[in-house]
């Protein structure tokens, strides 16, 4: 067989058996020679460069796979990796033993990851259940009669996980509502939040110096993946710490709105307000994004205050009104 | 990101799983595996053929081996299309979970927390806590936000579970208040809301109610007799008789989501689609959603709706900016 002909899968996988079966570690010089996949395109003449570099992004994909790969360098001079060695150590691999899940867990875990609207995330999912599966589970009944979803509309999603993932710095286009043009952000992606149907990204803007929260929905065109890096260790709690701080915006911000009753705005506003002297008191995180509720709402609601958010609100019904040939009939 | 370097990791993702579960299940069929993962019978076939040069690294100038590379039963493959490993050379293990397939199931499961049959299991902490245990890194942080679990789904939730109707007033937009009996079928969550699916004993048909809309919920003793009729994948379903015609921006084409609608025209950056609505007067309020960047086009009657709909909540603020033209 020609180098040509073996796939990288094929090549991959021996790699990953290769790196498993070694308790000492592998030389990059033994992995070349040995492992077929590389072992064939040395014999055919390959350049050795070429070689090693293809072994540098093969163990960066098994890294991005999950694979603990393991590098065993000199330990008087960790820095010299010439004659590293190379593993995956069997106790970071395994599944621990001492993790068994029953038949009732695997319905659940189904029906959690039977709720992605994303491909990409869903095909994430579907892998983790599989790997229960291999354990030899084979699952309770389907929990029936319940569907689940969680949407992914936003273009930025997948590249945002990716940043949080290698711990890489993003950059994006971001629009704030009555701004004319995008601005850059420069952003250390900690943690992704779906908060009332809405995805957040919670991160460090670098030019603020200072945990911020995006909406997905205002980033325009693509998000970048940088190669500066940052602490993983930064991660702990972030998601926890961005549902606090956009709890805590909810609860500092209330508009008091009046309510036609018995119309789709009360059923709606009602559940989310408190009553008030005169209408009622609803807590709300972003003032755009409630006007455009509001907005839809017509002559149900009239917003007392807060003033910016009745504005904002008699803006979008005037642009609707225009929209719509209003000034023009009239005349 | 090109594609092929990209399906390789794929294949060796499938690999890792694919052999502890031949492994553990001893005789699988070609069908039963593709299924279970995903991919064609072929891929399956050819996957599993492909295991067969793997193997252990051979020593420089010699070839593996035989008990250093997988082996199948390649008879029962070629004459019956069954799987069977017979020599195995490493990856018996079930591989730890990646930090996305963790992540992935414990939003999932963030979500499914408020599904009844779910929250009565008492699993969910468990599971999370295997699931952030058995993660090859630290789980990356993807989070839904609890909500709480209204009354009115509690009910709804028992009639399914119980397999009785249930009774309640509906208060849909732009109509009267009606009392409905219906047999629940589904309860779909999506986007924060809860909607039910069921057949409807007033319409004699099936029909999807959004919960935020309901009240008085009661369980009835009907049994449920039309639990098994087919429902409609979108939420306006077999209710749609009528179509609205839109024009908008194609970067706010996401802002319409689920609802069902169908693209007619696309051309710099502006995208004609019809909705199906059963009421097209029902734009309006969609509309508002969109502060004028998009614009109803057909019918006539939509078109007016949503002009009148927006210039009567401007008349609320005593600002009569739709009559401008004339006060000028």
């Amino acid at each position: 067989m020609t180098p040509a002909q073996i796939p990288a899968e094929e090549r991959l996988t021996n790699l990953v058996v290769a790196l498993m079966a070694t308790e000492i570690g592998l030389t990059k010089q033994q992995i070349l020679d040995n492992v077929s996949g590389y072992r064939q395109r040395i014999e055919a003449g390959a350049k050795p460069d070429s070689l090693e570099k293809m072994f540098e992004r093969d163990k960066d994909e098994l890294r991005a796979l999950g694979m603990p790969v393991e590098t065993i360098g000199d330990p008087l001079d960790p820095q010299d990796l010439r004659e590293a060695r190379y593993r995956i150590p069997q106790t970071e691999y395994d599944l621990p033993a001492d993790i068994e899940f029953s038949d009732a867990e695997l319905a659940v875990l189904r029906l959690a990851g039977s709720v992605w609207s994303s491909e990409s995330v869903s095909a994430d999912a579907q892998s983790g259940v599989r790997k229960i599966r291999a354990l030899g589970i084979d699952g309770d009944e389907p929990i029936i009669g319940f569907a689940p979803r969680i949407a992914v509309r936003d273009a930025a999603f997948p590249a945002l996980q990716e940043g949080i993932e290698r711990n890489r710095v993003v950059v994006f286009e971001y629009l704030k509502p009555g701004e004319d043009a995008p601005t850059r952000r420069r952003v250390r992606p900690l943690a992704q939040v779906e908060y009332e149907a809405r995805w957040h990204l919670f991160g460090i803007d670098l030019d603020a110096d200072g945990e911020r929260t995006f909406l997905l929905s205002r980033i325009v065109g693509d998000v970048k993946v940088t190669g500066q890096t940052f602490d993983s260790a930064l991660r702990d709690g972030a998601a926890e710490r961005a549902l606090a701080g956009l709890a805590a915006v909810a609860a500092s911000q209330h508009a008091l709105l009046e309510i036609t009753p018995g119309t789709e705005a009360a059923l709606r506003l009602s559940r989310r307000g408190a009553p008030a002297v005169q209408g009622i008191l609803v807590p709300y995180v972003d003032k755009h994004i409630f006007a455009d509720e509001l907005a839809t709402y017509g002559p149900e609601v009239r917003v007392v205050e807060p003033a910016d958010l009745r504005h904002a609100v008699i803006e979008r019904l005037r642009a609707i009104v225009a929209a719509h040939g209003g000034g023009v009939e009239a005349s | 990101m090109s594609s092929a370097p990209l399906l390789a990791a794929d294949r060796v993702r499938l690999y890792l799983t694919l052999v502890p579960y031949l492994l553990e299940r001893g005789q699988v069929t070609l069908e039963e595996a593709a299924a279970e993962f995903g991919v064609t019978t072929a891929q399956m076939r050819a996957m599993v053929e492909k295991l067969t040069v793997i193997g252990l690294p051979g020593d420089s100038g010699y070839w593996q081996l035989p008990q250093e590379m997988f082996d199948i039963d390649w008879d029962l493959l070629e004459q019956h299309g069954v799987i069977e490993i017979t020599n195995d050379v490493a990856l018996r293990r079930v591989p730890r979970f990646t930090a996305r397939e963790a992540a992935a199931l414990l939003a999932g499961l963030q979500l499914v927390a408020a599904v009844p049959a779910v929250a009565d299991s008492g699993l969910v902490h468990g599971l999370m806590a295997k699931l952030s245990r058995g993660s090859s890194d630290a789980p990356l942080d993807l989070l839904v936000a609890p909500v709480d679990v209204t009354e009115v789904q509690q009910v709804v939730s028992r009639a399914l579970h119980d397999g009785v109707a249930v009774a309640f007033r509906y208060q849909a937009p732009d109509a009267a208040p009606t009392t409905r009996t219906v047999d629940p079928r589904q309860i779909l969550m999506a986007d924060g809301q809860w909607y039910l699916q069921g057949w409807c004993h007033l319409r004699q048909a099936m029909r999807t109610f959004h919960l935020d809309r309901v009240s008085e919920a009661r369980l009835t003793e009907i049994p449920i007799t039309h639990g098994d009729a087919p429902v409609s994948a979108s939420f306006g379903g077999a209710t749609d008789v009528g179509h609205v015609t839109v024009r908008l921006p194609e970067r706010l084409l996401s802002l319409l989501g689920a609802f069902p609608h169908e693209e007619i025209d696309r051309a710099d950056g502006v995208v004609t689609v019809r909705l199906s609505m059963a009421d097209p007067r029902g734009i309006k309020r969609i509309a508002g959603r969109f502060g004028g960047a998009l614009e109803v086009l057909e019918p006539s009657v939509a078109h007016v709706a949503t002009r009148d709909w927006a210039s009567a909540a401007l008349d609320l603020y005593n600002v009569p900016e739709s009559r401008s033209a004339r006060v000028d």
